[in-house]
């Protein structure tokens, strides 16, 4: 949210301290008091202060998150009374934002003691952190230049923040997706997109969904109207119009035939119309399934974290036959059905008006509670697949731990903790039951009211007065039944559509979701790489509200064996996952050779760099497959050679089928320590300019490590190599070596210089290495 | 060499070592609106004032924490209503701030729109309208009755007893329960 202007009464009430429109260099709002209640407020920047206003929140007033406020063209009138506060910024030190859980601190020291300039909720986040940097560049005598251009182009963005249609601000700037202007229709056009590739099939099902409407609405009249009325009351007028005048058996006859050819044809259009069906569903379900997958194949690794893997799994699996449900079964219905009821009522008007009255007197009521009970489906739709969702993550989690729940004798708690999701989605299907039953037997009534309304109101047309026949009154009924199948389908159909609606807006959230890692437009391309990389001030966190690399500065040449130390949760995973561009800095940038990672093709980059991880992924192949991963062409030489210098050729040799083992989720079961060296056998035949390892030996014994160490010695050779590694030993061939501390560099050199430091951290832990080595051996 | 791994010895053991703050302990408040605070003859400026179990026990196992990178602990409050009123006034201002996060009293209305829902509330702070992403865990269930919400930005909201709303305004929220 961008709120980086004063409002014009503000600016009259500072004038009085003698500082006008144009001394004000940044704003930020301050939405919260330090007692933790809302409040409007700023800060603001001049040359000489830092300036706050303050001002209680007047009654009725609404506090707006990001994604709700909507754009007004007119300012608001601002009549509050402010409490104006200036620090001189000479005075003030050390401006510091601290993150709390649901608010921002702006601290600082100022004339030598700490003290809370301000504070506001996260939604200022981003601008509170822009006000420091303005401010430190103007306490540093900085160039403001650059900022300042910024600030004004941030102005004339504004606009762009909001949807153009409703105004309302969008809730990821980035997406600029209205999700209020994104309606159902849209939905529904972009469903139809995937059926429209079948239009042949779909024409034909048409065509047989219109057959079979056909006969239905002439079998009434045939066995009503034409057998009661005409040919057993023997209507030789009528008769003669066929040529069988006077021969009744004959006309009996025909009757019967065109009645069975009826039936025969309808029985031909079904099984067309199921076979059809079959055809273009299943071919759309895979259309939309391979669509999902590719679009999440795309996404940036921060997605897959958001997000819960089961929840996924329904959302691929479940959700894109729900789509097609509606689509093939129910909207052809819709038509078909449609004209079904629209010819019926026609026909039943031309065959006698008030009666035809007379049975559709009660339709109305089926309409209007159709509409009442429709949004209730919706929502116990939407929280069925919630439910749905929370079942199988549990169930996901529980088989991925499976090991951790039996040595903790945990199964009949498990088993507990189950029945509580389980519960809740068996609810939410009973609700769904309940409400979809009373829909259908309060339907079933009216319905049964109106046939038997028909029947009363026809006899006694039928016996007290001449106005209509027998033959009428069974067509009539038969009418009335008729009606039944497609009236029916209506007050199904809004389920249908509910749920496959609901389901094609949770696939089309994936397949709009749009990758935070995108490849620029023309992007460079790494032809020769040398592997050098540069690190410029960069700064990064998962979320908003912690950076876990600050002010980063790193350079490694050509060639050269970075160590990377520190303690657990230091950074140093992090650190490397920015250089292969998993993820994207919040601040400065990364280069390699030069360029910016964001600026490189990815294909290039990742080509490029290669990373063996702490953890391992086997995927489900052979292990020669598994080695070649990322580079098919690879021949078997390439890969034994690859094994070998992993030092994974021995006991690949030794399992029965060789490089042919099947390996992964069906197959045979590797120790921690195969995987590794298989993945590590991976990135040596993927000769990577840059290698990443991250832990890469952290699984296997001395022995093996040792071997690997070695081979790695001619791996590293014209690479650059930056190794992260807890047991130090392992970074003993490092030409330099960089400790990290709570996302800082706070040590670099040889490790001899390093070790020299006795302060350090690093001579710490190569201290407490070595001693508990010592130890460890004397006993 | 003995010596130097008891030293080791020594920082492991710190490491590890669970130091209880008692009402004995002082803690005062600076005119800049922070806490001091005195332990063992040591004297803390502004430390951080840390909720171990925020949502469970509000009150009980409080961190008290120096202001340093490192944030090291310095002790753990078990109770904070063994503390004087004063006291438990200087610690609860800092953790109003620290765990600012509104309680939804009344829910105007809640509109579910293309992977996003808009909420519009009343809280005990005032009326409210954000939003939260629909794809991610944006609404955590601490219970069957409790809820804490995140909109875009982190921001916190919770509701405290799902049962404490009227029909209407559960129905509101079916989609999350």
């Amino acid at each position: 949210m961008k709120e980086n202007k004063l409002t014009k009464n503000i600016i009259k009430q500072i004038s009085e301290y003698g500082i006008n429109e144009k001394d004000i260099l940044s704003v930020c709002p301050a939405d919260l008091s330090f007692e933790g209640e809302y409040i409007l407020g700023y800060v603001f920047l001049t040359d000489k202060y830092i300036g706050i206003c303050k001002s209680d929140i007047p009654t009725g007033y609404t506090h707006f998150f990001r994604g709700t406020k909507v754009h007004k063209k007119v300012e608001e009138e601002d009549l509050a009374e402010y409490e104006i506060t200036l620090y001189d910024l000479a005075k003030t030190e050390h401006l510091r934002i601290e993150r709390m859980i649901g608010a921002v601190l702006l601290s600082a020291e100022y004339d030598g003691s700490p003290i809370k300039i301000a504070s506001m909720t996260n939604t200022y986040l981003e601008q509170i952190n822009l006000f420091v940097r303005h401010t430190k560049n103007i306490k540093n005598g900085k160039a403001f230049d650059a900022d300042i251009v910024g600030k004004e182009a941030e102005e004339e963005d504004e606009e762009s923040l909001y949807c153009p249609i409703c105004g309302t601000m969008y809730p990821d700037p980035a997406k600029k997706v209205c999700p209020k202007c994104t309606n159902k229709r849209t939905i529904l056009a972009r469903v139809l997109r995937y059926f429209f590739k079948y239009k042949f099939s779909i024409a034909i099902l048409f065509l047989s969904y219109a057959m079979g409407a056909a006969i239905s609405v002439v079998w009434p009249y045939l066995t009503g109207k034409v057998l009661f009325d005409h040919v057993l009351e023997k209507d030789n007028e009528f008769l003669a119009r066929f040529g069988v005048s006077g021969k009744y058996v004959l006309a009996l006859l025909l009757l019967a035939l065109v009645l069975i050819g009826s039936r025969v044809i309808e029985e031909i259009t079904n099984t067309v119309q199921m076979a059809l069906m079959a055809r273009v569903a299943t071919a759309t379900v895979k259309d939309i399934k391979t669509d999902v997958f590719s679009a999440m194949s795309r996404l940036s690794l921060n997605f897959f974290t958001s997000k819960q893997t089961g929840g996924l799994m329904t959302r691929v699996l479940t959700d894109s036959s729900r789509v097609t449900d509606f689509f093939i079964d129910g909207l052809p219905s819709v038509f078909i059905h449609g004209m079904t009821i629209i010819i019926t009522f026609v026909v039943m008007y031309r065959l006698n008006w008030q009666m035809a009255l007379i049975a559709c007197i009660l339709l109305p009521l089926l309409v209007f509670m159709t509409v009442k009970l429709r949004p209730g489906l919706w929502n116990l739709s939407g929280k069925r697949h919630r439910a749905e969702k929370a079942v199988s993550g549990k169930a996901n989690d529980n088989l991925t731990g499976a090991r951790v729940v039996k040595a903790f004798g945990q199964e009949d708690a498990e088993i507990e903790r189950f029945k509580n999701p389980n519960n809740n989605l068996k609810d939410a299907e009973i609700n769904i039951v309940k409400l979809r039953n009373k829909f259908t037997i309060l339907y079933s009534l009216v319905q049964e009211v109106s046939s038997i309304w028909i029947w009363i109101i026809g006899v006694f047309f039928v016996l007290k007065t001449d106005k209509i026949e027998l033959g009428v009154l069974l067509t009539f009924v038969g009418y009335v039944a008729q009606l039944n199948g497609p009236m029916n389908f209506f007050s199904r159909v809004f389920r249908m559509w509910s749920e496959s609606i609901n389901a094609a807006q949770r696939l089309f959230e994936i397949i709009d979701s749009i990758p935070e890692i995108v490849e620029k437009e023309n992007p460079v391309r790494l032809m020769k790489p040398k592997g050098e990389i540069e690190l410029d001030n960069v700064t990064f966190g998962y979320t908003v509200s912690k950076n876990v690399l600050k002010d980063i500065n790193l350079k490694v040449k050509e060639g050269e064996v970075l160590g990377i130390v520190g303690r657990s949760g230091a950074g140093k995973s992090t650190l490397v996952n920015l250089i292969s561009r998993l993820y994207d800095v919040k601040e400065g940038t990364i280069k390699i050779d030069g360029v910016d990672v964001k600026d490189l093709a990815l294909s290039d980059l990742r080509k490029n760099v290669a990373m063996v991880s702490q953890d391992t992924y086997i995927f489900m192949g052979s292990v020669a497959k598994n080695i070649a991963y990322g580079n098919e062409n690879a021949t078997g030489d390439e890969i034994i050679r690859a094994a070998k210098l992993a030092g994974a050729h021995d006991f690949i040799s030794k399992m029965p089928d060789g490089y042919d083992t099947i390996i992964g989720a069906s197959g045979k079961d590797l120790s921690g320590g195969e995987k590794q060296r298989i993945s590590i056998a991976r990135a040596i035949l993927a000769d990577p300019k840059i290698l990443i390892l991250d832990e890469a030996t952290a699984s296997v014994d001395t022995e093996t490590e040792k071997a690997i160490q070695n081979s790695l010695k001619l791996l590293v050779k014209g690479r650059t190599t930056l190794s992260i590694a807890h047991r130090l030993s392992t970074l003993r061939d490092a030409d330099r070596i960089i400790v990290i501390d709570r996302g800082r560099i706070v040590e670099e050199g040889t490790i001899e210089v390093l070790d020299k430091n006795e302060d350090g951290i690093f001579h710490k832990l190569n201290e407490l290495q070595n001693k508990s080595l010592a130890a460890g051996s004397s006993f | 060499m003995a010596e130097e791994l008891n030293t080791f010895e020594k920082e492991a053991e710190e490491m590890t070592a669970m130091h209880v703050i008692t009402n004995k302990d002082k803690f005062e408040r600076t005119s800049g609106g922070f806490v001091n605070f005195t332990y063992d003859g040591v004297k803390y400026e502004r430390v951080k004032v840390v909720r171990l179990f925020p949502f469970t026990d509000a009150d009980k196992y409080i961190s008290i924490r120096e202001n340093t990178d490192k944030a090291k602990e310095i002790g753990i409050i078990e109770n904070l209503d063994d503390f004087d009123e004063e006291t438990k006034e200087i610690l609860r201002e800092q953790l109003r701030l620290n765990y600012f996060t509104p309680v939804i009293q009344k829910i105007m209305s809640i509109k579910d729109e293309y992977g996003y829902a808009y909420f519009h509330v009343m809280t005990d702070k005032g009326e409210c309208k954000f939003a939260i992403n629909m794809a991610s865990n944006a609404v955590t269930k601490l219970s069957d009755s409790r809820l804490i919400i995140m909109d875009l930005d982190e921001n916190r909201f919770e509701i405290r007893d799902v049962n404490a709303l009227t029909q209407k305004e559960r129905r509101k929220l079916d989609l999350f329960l």
